[in-house]
């Protein structure tokens, strides 16, 4: 090794060097085994220190106690080689430790004899009960404490003084108004409200929560300024309460439905329907509101956007034959071929006013030209009421329920088991209707009203004068169904004879029952309800011509209502009758087609224009009545046709 | 609702369940009726503590056709008491344990294919009892009445064209004084009951 020089390449020191030699080797120490390392740690401890801290210095000094302390401190700068035996110091203080309770109980077996040695209590310290002191210092320390109580008492006053000298709202009794109507709890130094409809039932996860701040009395004094200018009474009454609610919740929103005609193609429909955007200012928008104001708003805000998320929500879900779009803030749905609804929620909350004022300006110039489509008020409302139907069925579960039972399933539900209700009706009671489906079905409902009425109406005002068609709509109805009484009548013969029909209008189809008891359903397409109508006109024609015959002593030879001879008629049947006079010895043929129209014949039985041929010879062959005639009604004197029928009935009776 | 008739079919020598379900199956799908699932009855017994006077005992049954009630019958002498619950009654029957033990080892079920022919609903089940087969059950059910009498002809001609002329054809004891009242589910389960406890008491059949 000293006769070459080796460059050493090692690893860093991993253990520690216990000396180095002369030749410069290093002697390093063995690295410590887990006892060893074990002893190390516990003769660190120690074991006095947290009796000293109780017990003091006195026993600190006794013995090997300090000396101990010494020592350890001598190991700690010398390493381990000086201590001998590794659990020494532990060792020792467990010593120390056991002499100190020999000693105890020493100390308490002598006490205990009471001879040598008894235990006096010591009396506790004297206080120093100077007396002038003691009134001094409390003296002092009330005079402070009502120092304090006298600032805010003079604050207090000062504040209220200003605020009746200025006729300025009182903050307390605000919040008390506030805590009346809306919930607030108290967070820290902060009070915190909510408007949500959580507690109504409602399970969106939007939270309402809203901060409640003292005003600073100069914005009170503007707002007071204000009002004052205002005449009073017309502008927000001050009020020494701020609300603060989330950006998102501020402004205003309100849900809009519109139907309209199907557009060509989306994208048209998308653009086209800007009727859906907001006004860009609203009445009020630029003024302070009062704050029982602005909590409602953001309430409805909030309450517009949950209705709005469900009826997404439910819009994806569905799987109508064509399907409903969600595009931005707008829900269209299809609700008859041709006819579209249109949902859409508007928020204005005073942020994105630009974009919607140039919306507003081009739905105004676009809507000058075309005509602004009307927005349903009434469907509007209806969805309202069906979200708060959702909300109250929420927290309102039908009694009795069980006191173990699951809370929620309907009544029939809970009925279903004791009453062992099989699969299919298990099947129908989980269908539930979306508020979508219902609305849809509202909007389908409204139009086939409508139309209904419109069929109607133009065929008893336009189209048809004869006889009179008076239609009644039942008053009350149901969002989903309606009933209209349909009364055909002639005038001046309405006594004589009527038709009547009744009409249940649903939601897609309508169901028709007629006088004869007959049940028709039609589809929503109006055509079928106008064929039905004409239909029931030239039959209730048919039947009055009938009546008065009889009323003018007149007799029913024959009629048929489903004639089978003549051309086929595109819709219902032709039908006649054949009446005779009380003589006999006249007749009167009327055959009504639908598509023609009703027509009249005469004939009269000693023919006038017979005479004796040579197959014909005898005379009596005159009575057998001849060939009929047709009459022209549109010639003929009378009101309408009944009325012509009656008169030509009395000219052929009378027995020129 | 309709009237449901639970007729047992005779399993013949050297012939398994299984074979026979699936010949009887092909019968009916022969017919034109589709299969719709599958359908379980099943019954369990309990029996009331000796202490509590003479023994009772309480048969809870599921019909997979009405999966939201749960069947009781108590037999009392000679008179059997029927509740119907909904689910929650087997919870129940759980906290009567003190007052009536399970027969575990009479659990007896009756399993297998649904199907749907017209107006009828006809079930076959392969009755086991402890894993151990014991017969096959047949249940016709025709939907649309609601009495036995106005439709036993019906029931009656049909099981015969499914099973063969060969076997006799009566009406179930239970419902035999009762043909002219109006026919409620606990009547199935009362049938499947007598069939059940009729199984019970044989010796099992070979495994299949």
């Amino acid at each position: 090794m000293a006769n070459s020089v080796n460059i050493s390449i090692e690893a860093p020191i991993e253990n520690q060097i216990q000396e180095i030699t002369y030749d410069g080797q290093e002697i390093y120490l063995a690295p410590l085994s887990m006892s060893e390392n074990l002893a190390r740690l516990a003769q660190k401890i120690d074991f006095s220190k947290t009796e000293d801290d109780f017990i003091g210095p006195a026993i600190k000094k006794e013995g090997e106690g300090s000396s101990d302390t010494k020592s350890e401190d001598e190991t700690k700068d010398a390493g381990y080689q000086s201590s001998m035996w590794p659990w020494d110091s532990v060792r020792t203080k467990l010593r120390s430790a056991l002499t100190e309770v020999c000693v105890l109980s020493d100390v308490l077996s002598i006490a205990k004899e009471k001879r040598y040695m008894v235990l006096d209590p010591i009396p506790a310290e004297q206080i120093d009960n100077r007396p002038m002191v003691q009134v001094y210092g409390r003296k002092k320390a009330l005079a402070a404490a009502a120092a304090v109580l006298l600032a805010g008492v003079e604050r207090l006053k000062a504040s209220e003084t200003m605020r009746t000298a200025r006729n300025m709202p009182d903050f307390h009794i605000d919040l008390l108004r506030l805590r009346q109507n809306w919930r607030l709890k108290k967070v820290s130094n902060t009070i915190v409200g909510d408007l949500s409809y959580r507690t109504a039932g409602s399970k969106f996860t939007q939270t309402g929560v809203f901060e409640v701040t003292k005003a600073s009395e100069d914005s009170i004094a503007h707002q007071m300024s204000l009002s004052a200018g205002a005449g009073g009474g017309a502008g927000a009454a001050p009020s020494a309460l701020r609300v603060t609610v989330p950006p998102e919740l501020q402004g205003v929103a309100f849900i809009t439905v519109l139907c309209q005609k199907e557009q060509e193609d989306v994208v048209t429909a998308t653009l086209n329907s800007s009727a859906l955007n907001c006004p860009s200012t609203l009445p009020g928008e630029g003024a302070e509101l009062h704050w029982q104001q602005k909590l409602e708003a953001a309430q409805n805000v909030l309450f517009c956007k949950e209705l709005f998320a469900r009826l997404a929500a439910e819009a994806v879900q569905l799987d109508a034959s064509i399907p409903h779009m969600v595009v931005a803030n707008q829900i269209m749905a299809t609700v008859l071929p041709g006819i579209q609804l249109l949902i859409g929620l508007c928020h204005n909350n005073g942020q994105n006013n630009q974009n919607n004022g140039d919306g507003v300006k081009s739905e105004a110039q676009s809507g000058a030209g075309i005509g602004k489509p009307e927005h349903d008020h009434v469907l509007e409302h209806s969805l309202h009421q069906l979200l708060r139907a959702v909300h109250h069925s929420n927290t309102h579960h039908p009694f009795p329920h069980p006191a173990t039972g699951p809370l929620g399933p309907s009544k029939r539900r809970c009925l279903a088991g004791p009453m062992a209700a099989d699969r299919y009706e298990l099947l129908d009671m989980s269908k539930e209707q979306s508020l979508l489906e219902q609305i849809i079905q509202q909007a389908q409902h409204f139009f086939m009203r409508r139309r209904a009425e419109i069929v109607l109406d133009t065929i008893a005002s336009k189209e048809v004068k004869d006889p009179l068609i008076v239609s009644h709509w039942n008053a009350l109805n149901s969002p989903t169904q309606s009933c209209v009484k349909i009364n055909i009548m002639s005038q001046g013969y309405d006594a004589v004879c009527r038709t009547s029909l009744v009409v249940h209008v649903g939601e897609k189809t309508l169901k028709c029952i007629c006088r004869d008891g007959k049940v028709r359903h039609m589809s929503y397409e109006l055509q079928e309800l106008r064929d039905l109508i004409y239909c029931q006109i030239y039959q209730h024609q048919m039947v009055a011509v009938q009546a008065v015959a009889r009323c003018m002593g007149w007799q029913l030879l024959a009629s048929s209502s489903h004639l089978g001879s003549g051309p086929v008629e595109p819709l219902g049947n032709a039908s006649s009758c054949l009446l005779a006079s009380p003589s006999g010895d006249r007749m009167i043929a009327v055959r009504c087609e639908p598509s023609v129209g009703i027509q009249v014949f005469i004939a009269q039985s000693p023919r006038k224009d017979f005479f004796v041929s040579e197959l014909v010879q005898d005379k009596k062959w005159e009575h057998l009545g001849g060939s009929f005639k047709e009459i022209k009604l549109e010639r003929m004197e009378g009101k309408n046709f009944l009325n012509k029928m009656e008169l030509l009935m009395a000219c052929l009776s009378s027995p020129t | 609702m309709g009237v449901t008739v639970l007729q047992q079919f005779p399993v013949p020598e050297n012939k398994t369940g299984t074979y026979v379900i699936e010949m009887l199956s092909k019968r009916i799908l022969a017919l034109g009726a589709t299969q719709q699932g599958q359908f379980l009855v099943d019954c369990e017994s309990y029996l009331s503590h000796p202490q509590m006077g003479t023994t009772k005992t309480v048969h809870i049954l599921h019909n997979s056709e009405q999966p939201a009630s749960v069947f009781s019958i108590l037999e009392s002498g000679n008179k059997n008491i029927h509740v119907i619950a909904d689910g929650l009654f087997d919870l129940f029957m759980i906290k009567l344990s003190q007052h009536y033990t399970s027969k575990k080892q009479t659990k007896i079920e009756s399993k297998g294919p649904r199907f749907e022919l017209g107006d009828f609903c006809i079930k076959l089940g392969s009755v086991t009892m402890n894993q151990s087969f014991k017969g096959i059950l047949i249940e016709v059910e025709y939907r649309p009445c609601v009495t036995a009498n106005a439709v036993w002809g019906l029931l009656r001609e049909f099981l015969q064209g499914l099973l063969g002329s060969s076997t006799v054809i009566q009406p179930p004891q239970h419902l035999k004084n009762r043909m002219s009242e109006i026919y409620t589910p606990i009547d199935t389960v009362h049938q499947y009951l007598e069939l059940f406890s009729a199984y019970r008491k044989t010796t099992a059949l070979r495994v299949q």
